[in-house]
């Protein structure tokens, strides 16, 4: 089954890399440092989802279902 | 830029702009309702005429449903891309069609203010849209509405509709992220008509035309098409089906033709003989008519340094707001050019697959779009400046670089 989907507020982003600390799973970063994000977020994969999106220091994470 | 506006078939059809002349020809405004109003949008297949192309009637549906304080209606005339003109040589032509498609819209969705965003490097625009609303207010038309006025900054992207809207609510003219449609979430998070303005003056046309409509059964209307000619933009108004022979010159069809503009793609040589100004038949061959912005080759040009050329005008025009748009255009572009210079530089595929999708608006993937054409149907072109050779002849490979 397919799980909700992880989006980025562009605009918002500054390619600090958090989202890839805590979520290497399924973000991974493109050469400026921004987010590649590859896949849905799984129910295993949805606290650590949670928890980098709390982490964002600029709010650019969101989860969608 | 010099502006050609061809008399038309119908939205341009009038021998002048004013309001006494209009309503000779289309007679008083009628504000059907809403039932009548999406019914009417849905049977004659009225679509969005920014470039996306959506169904004006399930744009209307979506702004009319559910629960809201109050609903607004924009009607976008800022037209950002350079190649454009003829929302221009609507609002100068027959602005009174796209006011009345406003006001049918206003009405059938409750809403007393109408926003009308203009370009403001084009002051004519301006003057026409101004001169249609004293006309208008004079003759004590639209006593229930407001109009308000507001000014798009120069820029490929200030037309964009989270550009816009934020315009609207003060902030500065650049795109933003939109969790939702502008018909779900819009102005100030609520339900928001926003269109081009010759998607209002198409659906004006329809109600007041009363079944003589141009066009074919499946696309009934006409389309405003804006043909780069040298430094010239000549406007032309065709209706749907209406054979490229009869719009482009031989040698134009004999060259590559950009459809769609800066974000658009690459007609082959040749391509469009046998093909017609239609969504269905542009499907055929790959392409979307987008706005209505037609590019043939110029003479002597070179397709791939061409297109090099644009793409490093999208990259200067990113907002600069979303990463991968602001370091991967310019790269793109730098890719590219390197490309039409016959260097072996980036690898174009992997640059434009890290831009695509990765931004607020639709910039990065109009200008992947762009190059991955020209990537597809210059391939001949790209082998031949790889070994130091051009097809449109040297001087035009010298200049690539």
């Amino acid at each position: 089954m397919s799980g909700q989907r992880l989006e980025v507020d562009w605009p918002s982003c500054q390619a600090r890399g958090l989202c890839h600390e805590l979520l290497p799973e399924i973000v991974a970063l493109d050469r400026w440092g921004y987010p590649l994000v590859h896949g849905d977020v799984t129910p295993e994969l949805v606290g650590a989802a949670k928890a980098a999106m709390k982490a964002c220091p600029r709010n650019a994470l969101r989860l969608r279902a | 830029m010099l502006l050609d506006i061809a008399r038309g078939p119908w939205l341009l059809g009038s021998a002048q702009p004013d309001l006494v002349t209009h309503r000779s020809r289309f007679g008083p405004v009628v504000v059907p309702g809403f039932g009548v109003l999406v019914a009417a949008a849905d049977r004659n297949v009225v679509l969005g005429r920014g470039g996306a192309g959506f169904p004006f009637a399930t744009k209307l549906r979506t702004a009319a449903s559910g629960r809201a304080l109050r609903r607004h209606v924009v009607v976008n005339v800022s037209e950002g891309e350079p190649a454009s003109s003829k929302d221009a040589a609507l609002m100068v032509t027959a602005p009174h069609l796209v006011l009345d498609g406003a006001v049918m819209v206003a009405d059938a969705l409750g809403v007393r203010t109408v926003h009308l965003v203009v370009p403001d490097e084009h002051a004519f625009v301006t003057e026409a849209v101004t001169r249609a609303l004293a006309e208008r207010a004079e003759a004590g038309e639209d006593r229930r509405l407001r109009w308000r006025l507001h000014r798009a900054s120069t820029g490929f992207v200030s037309g964009e509709s989270s550009a816009v809207l934020e315009l609207i609510e003060g902030r500065e003219n650049l795109p933003v992220v939109s969790w939702h449609p502008a018909a779900v979430k819009g102005l100030h998070g609520q339900p928001t008509l926003l269109s081009n303005a010759e998607s209002f003056a198409q659906l004006a046309a329809v109600v007041l035309a009363e079944g003589r409509i141009p066009g074919t059964e499946a696309e009934p209307g006409t389309r405003l098409l804006s043909i780069t000619r040298g430094n010239r933009i000549a406007v032309q108004e065709v209706p749907h089906g209406t054979r490229w022979q009869a719009v482009l010159t031989d040698e134009e069809l004999d060259r590559p033709v950009l459809i769609g503009g800066y974000h658009g793609q690459w007609a082959p040589a040749g391509a469009l003989r046998e093909a017609a100004v239609s969504v269905a038949s542009m499907q055929d061959l790959g392409l979307v008519l987008g706005a209505g912005v037609v590019i043939p080759l110029p003479v002597g040009a070179c397709g791939l340094t061409y297109t090099a050329q644009v793409t490093r005008y999208l990259a200067g025009e990113s907002a600069g707001r979303c990463g991968p748009c602001f370091n991967g255009l310019p790269a793109l572009a730098t890719a590219f050019g390197d490309l039409a210079a016959g260097r072996v530089g980036a690898d174009v595929q992997e640059l434009a697959d890290l831009v695509r999708g990765r931004g607020a608006c639709a910039h990065p993937d109009g200008t992947v779009r762009l190059v991955s054409s020209a990537w597809t149907v210059f391939e001949a072109e790209i082998a031949l400046h790889r070994v130091g050779r051009c097809s449109a002849g040297e001087s035009n490979f010298s200049r690539s670089a």
